[in-house]
């Protein structure tokens, strides 16, 4: 049983979104972008499990369904890293380097 | 200031330290060992807010098999695996986003009632009878979206591509 306050989790989540948000903007490596996101998946978890902490369950769902939620979310991390590996692969074959920047083919 | 607040304090920094580093460091294996430590310290809040199991999947799936499979795209994608990357500039821009965002949401956050109710534990039995019962149209939604992934991820892959 704990009781943390729920400024530090969401501001904690908060802080890793912006993050994301930065690197996502930011960086053009392939490599990075996937990092971003899995930080952007991170801070949603967390809010996910910190609001299914809550005794009474948050407004819209109950602790189990929340940490449920969670798990599914982490699962679908996990596939996204599959997939995004992939398309590295394939964009290192194709143009052979993973910056983004040259993977503009479809853009004309 | 309880023992649980004041670890959660430090587990906090470390989460946005090694967050930064994981983006700022020059070195793309750096930022991996970094991201690395990220996972750990996220699963130790996990642990920290009565959700074991997802501690223990946060540890299995990111920090071992997720981090694994980052390590293996730098060593098939590069010649030499220590390669400093090229400085990506900071632009103003992103920056300006990144943080207009963070404080948008930081004052949304203080529109939250501040809450000091105690957190509820749930064990691990309940869980997987929610999540095989309750829940159970979760998990074969994630095993459709994992069935079709996985069989893109082939398709990408496969030999003979034009």
């Amino acid at each position: 049983m704990t009781s943390l306050s729920i400024v530090g989790f969401v501001g904690l989540s908060t802080a890793l979104l912006a993050i994301s948000t930065f690197g996502i903007l930011t960086r053009r490596n392939f490599i990075l972008l996937l990092i971003s996101i899995e930080i952007g998946m991170n801070a949603a978890i967390l809010d996910f499990l910190y609001f299914a902490a809550f005794p009474t369950g948050s407004h819209y769902f109950d602790g189990l369904q929340g940490q449920s939620i969670a798990i599914v979310l982490i699962g679908l991390a996990a596939t996204e890293v599959a997939v995004g590996l992939a398309i590295v692969l394939a964009l290192n074959r194709l143009k052979g380097s993973i910056n983004v920047a040259e993977a503009s083919s479809l853009r004309e | 200031m309880s023992l649980e607040e004041l670890a959660f304090l430090v587990l906090a920094l470390v989460a946005v330290a090694t967050a930064v580093l994981a983006l700022f460091v020059r070195e793309l294996v750096h930022t991996i060992l970094w991201i690395g430590v990220f996972f750990v310290d996220l699963a130790a809040i996990y642990f920290l807010i009565d959700a074991p199991f997802l501690g223990v999947l946060q540890l299995g799936v990111y920090a071992g098999a997720v981090t694994i499979l980052l390590l293996f795209g730098i060593m098939v994608t590069r010649k030499r695996i220590f390669s400093r990357e090229a400085i990506t500039g900071i632009g103003a821009l992103p920056t300006a986003l990144a943080v207009a965002m963070f404080v948008f949401l930081a004052l949304v956050v203080g529109e939250f009632p501040g809450s000091e109710q105690p957190v509820a534990a749930y064990s691990v039995t309940d869980l997987s009878r929610a999540l095989f019962s309750t829940f159970g149209v979760y998990l074969l939604l994630l095993g459709l979206v994992m069935l079709g992934a996985l069989a893109g991820a082939i398709y990408l892959v496969r030999e003979g591509r034009e």
